[in-house]
């Protein structure tokens, strides 16, 4: 009982143990914050780079593709074991392409990923119609919006007439069968950050919107290579809509058109260079599903991949940083700890005569040992209690924080343009909570053992003579 | 009174304190026996080895050789836990300075010693008993209106009786005074003492005290003067003249 008298007490009237109380709560702090964006940052990261890949890709090894897609999915179906824990499957062709289009005249040319794909297809895979206009969010189609074709109206009043014919450089033996002429032309969607480039006016305090050098309903040509013997193609797209993954790898390099055209274009048949599979529960089946289709397509030079094999380096890389940044703010906590460790021997020593007194009322070795832990545990409780209570509303309001921050200081923190971010992500996981204020209490608890020891183990004599 | 088992008695101490290669030997073989209801008061000059001896008999500390019996019982070879808990129940201490700790108000310095006794369960469930225990012994100090002031806000005196309580609530069996009045005016000292006096008398307590204080030697029932770390003389207090005279060798 009077040990925690005593420790309180000693809390009340100990300003100097309020020194390990703010260590302690800042590390804590410090710690719920970075981690939580860190995660945040971690786990958006994980979602927009699972976005543009499926659960599961079987890709060729090279940009020849592989043949009979449609026959590959039949045979994925056809074995049980695959069948039951496959949500969707799709197939695609990806191919690098060289885009240009005009603004005010000036042409412009950017290297672009062109990616053939079904639509609805490829929406079921995930990851994709969200990123898209509201238009296309349910049943995303290359259909232009009527606002888009009237553009295109208005810049192709001929356009009744113009077949827009698929025009190899040479004598390219014509696709079979010839595209027929489309009632409209045919549309692409265009990676946001290819046709909107940001206003270089915009700061922090007056954020202006992006500026849009490709509309959509406007046209852009996109030169790629045909299959086989590698000859130039080009063919004009119409922009149908965005693609906006807030990713800006993939913003700035994706246009993604149908599938059926780009084979034609590139008279490929109906090859395909992917097959996108997304799985039913992807975390328990994962390797099950990818050793199978491994084995099932072995000899055919198919790579069988999960997303994660593919982003492995990015994926690691955060992991990794995650990792540093925790031991080095484990490091502050840990001074904190030393920090306690100096403020406890003081008091001990400010607090000998009392031990003394102590144990000639009958107090043990351990009952003062008890009173110096508890007071450690008690101080890291505080801190680490105020300490998430400060972190969890840093991260809370972290946004608006930085919002204020940035007014204050004229300095952009999070530059929108880095990350494609709207705004910071952060993600408070229980566990970390969790995690962190043990270690902390702990921390405060191990730091106080050896001025506690020392306390205990005074003699009482002497205690009681320390002047 | 010589058949009486004695309340406490010391055989043959001897105590050195070293430090590097200096040796301070304080007790040299010194034999003390302690009657049951007894006031008994031990003189000497300085580092005569007083406080030391009463460090010994109250268990703070271990003698190098010879044996300390508590009601025939030895107990400088106890195990510490067996000797913190004699410390808690059967001896009171009382000290020059008081000796109080500075956080706590005058009240829970009183209690602390029951505090220390008490389990956490045990003090919810007895701790109206023992706060009017405390208060009723503070009471009787003379401190029923300072029960809440810390011992800085208490004069000298008044901290001294505060000590008095608290050697009193765990009901001890011997009181271990180290110059209770060294630290006070005559009046202070003179209440204390008087105190010291009254609790022996009515209560029956045993208290041994030191003391450099002559005035207030007359108020034991005896007087043993410590010279080179032994007992020089032992006297009725009536003759402590005689007693406190080199060339008188003590026997009752």
């Amino acid at each position: 009982m009077y040990k925690l008298l005593l420790c309180w007490r000693y809390l009340l009237t100990r300003y100097l143990a309020l020194v390990c109380i703010v260590s302690v709560l800042l590390g804590v702090a410090t710690l719920i914050v970075v981690n939580s964006v860190m995660a945040g940052f971690s786990t958006k990261l994980r979602d927009r780079l699972h976005g543009a890949l499926s659960d599961i890709v079987v890709q060729s090894w090279d940009y020849t593709g592989f043949d009979d897609p449609t026959g590959k999915m039949e045979q994925i179906r056809d074995d049980p074991e695959l069948n039951s824990r496959i949500e969707a499957m799709t197939p695609t062709v990806e191919i690098f392409a060289m885009l240009q289009f005009k603004i005010q005249g000036t042409p412009i040319v950017r290297a672009v990923r062109l990616i053939g794909i079904d639509p609805e297809g490829r929406a079921r895979i995930g990851g994709f119609a969200e990123n898209l206009g509201p238009a296309n969010q349910e049943h995303p189609s290359f259909d232009l919006s009527p606002e888009a074709l009237n553009r295109y109206m208005d810049l192709h009043p001929d356009m009744g007439q113009r077949s827009p014919p698929i025009r190899a450089n040479d004598k390219l033996p014509p696709p079979d069968p010839p595209p027929s002429p489309p009632a409209v032309p045919m549309s692409a969607f265009v990676g946001y950050a290819i046709a909107n480039v940001r206003n270089p006016k915009s700061t922090p305090q007056k954020p202006l919107p992006d500026i849009c050098v490709l509309n959509p309903g406007e046209e852009a040509k996109l030169t790629t290579i045909t299959d086989g013997e590698i000859k130039p193609v080009e063919y004009r797209y119409v922009v149908a809509d965005y693609y906006h993954s807030e990713m800006s790898e993939q913003d700035s390099q994706y246009i993604f058109v149908p599938l059926k055209h780009l084979q034609l274009l590139r008279n490929m048949g109906d090859r395909a260079t992917e097959i996108q599979i997304r799985l039913k529960n992807y975390d328990k089946d994962k390797e099950l599903v990818t050793k199978r289709l491994q084995a099932l397509f072995k000899v055919e030079g198919i790579q069988v991949n999960t997303w994660e094999d593919l982003q492995g380096p990015l994926l690691s890389a955060i992991g990794v940083e995650r990792g540093i940044l925790n031991v080095l703010l484990f490091m502050i906590v840990g001074v904190a700890g030393f920090g306690i460790l100096a403020i406890f021997s003081m008091i001990v020593v400010e607090k000998t005569r009392d031990i003394g007194i102590l144990k000639s009322l009958g107090a043990s070795h351990w009952g003062i040992l008890k009173i110096f832990l508890s007071y450690g545990l008690l101080l890291g409780l505080v801190g680490a209690g105020v300490g998430t209570i400060l972190g969890v509303t840093i991260t809370i309001y972290i946004n608006q924080i930085e919002h204020g921050l940035a007014l204050l200081t004229g300095q952009d923190i999070f530059p929108r343009t880095i990350y494609y971010f709207k705004e910071i992500p952060t993600d408070l996981q229980p566990l970390t909570l969790i995690l962190i204020n043990v270690g902390a209490v702990s921390i405060a608890v191990l730091f106080s053992i050896l001025p506690a020891l020392r306390a205990a183990l005074l003699h009482p004599v002497r205690a009681l003579r320390y002047e | 009174m010589q058949e009486a088992v004695p309340v406490l008695s010391a055989v043959a101490l001897q105590k050195t304190y070293r430090k590097y290669a200096i040796k301070a030997e304080v007790l040299r073989g010194l034999d003390l026996d302690v009657q049951q209801g007894e006031f008994l008061s031990v003189v000497g000059a300085s580092g005569s080895g007083k406080s030391t001896l009463l460090h010994l008999l109250g268990v703070l500390d271990r003698p190098d050789k010879g044996e300390i019996f508590f009601d025939g019982q030895r107990i400088d070879n106890l195990p510490s836990h067996r000797r913190d808990l004699l410390r808690n129940q059967t001896f009171g201490f009382i000290f020059q300075f008081y000796h109080l700790l500075p956080e706590l108000t005058a009240l829970e310095n009183v209690l602390m010693p029951q505090m220390i006794a008490c389990s956490v369960l045990g003090w919810i469930r007895h701790r109206r008993e023992i706060k009017h225990r405390a208060v009723e012994l503070l009471d009787r100090v003379g401190l029923g209106r300072r029960l809440h002031h810390r011992p800085r806000e208490l004069s000298g005196g008044e901290m001294q009786r505060a000590a008095v309580a608290r050697a009193l609530i765990n009901r001890p069996r011997v009181l271990l005074a180290d110059e209770p009045t060294g630290n006070l005016d005559a009046e202070a000292g003179g209440e204390v003492v008087r105190l010291l006096r009254d609790l022996n008398r009515q209560d029956g307590l045993t208290i041994i005290m030191v003391t450099h204080n002559m005035d207030i030697v007359a108020s034991a029932d005896r007087v043993v003067r410590l010279v080179q770390g032994r007992v020089e003389g032992a006297a009725e207090s009536h003759s402590y003249d005689a007693a406190l005279a080199p060339e008188s060798v003590g026997g009752a």
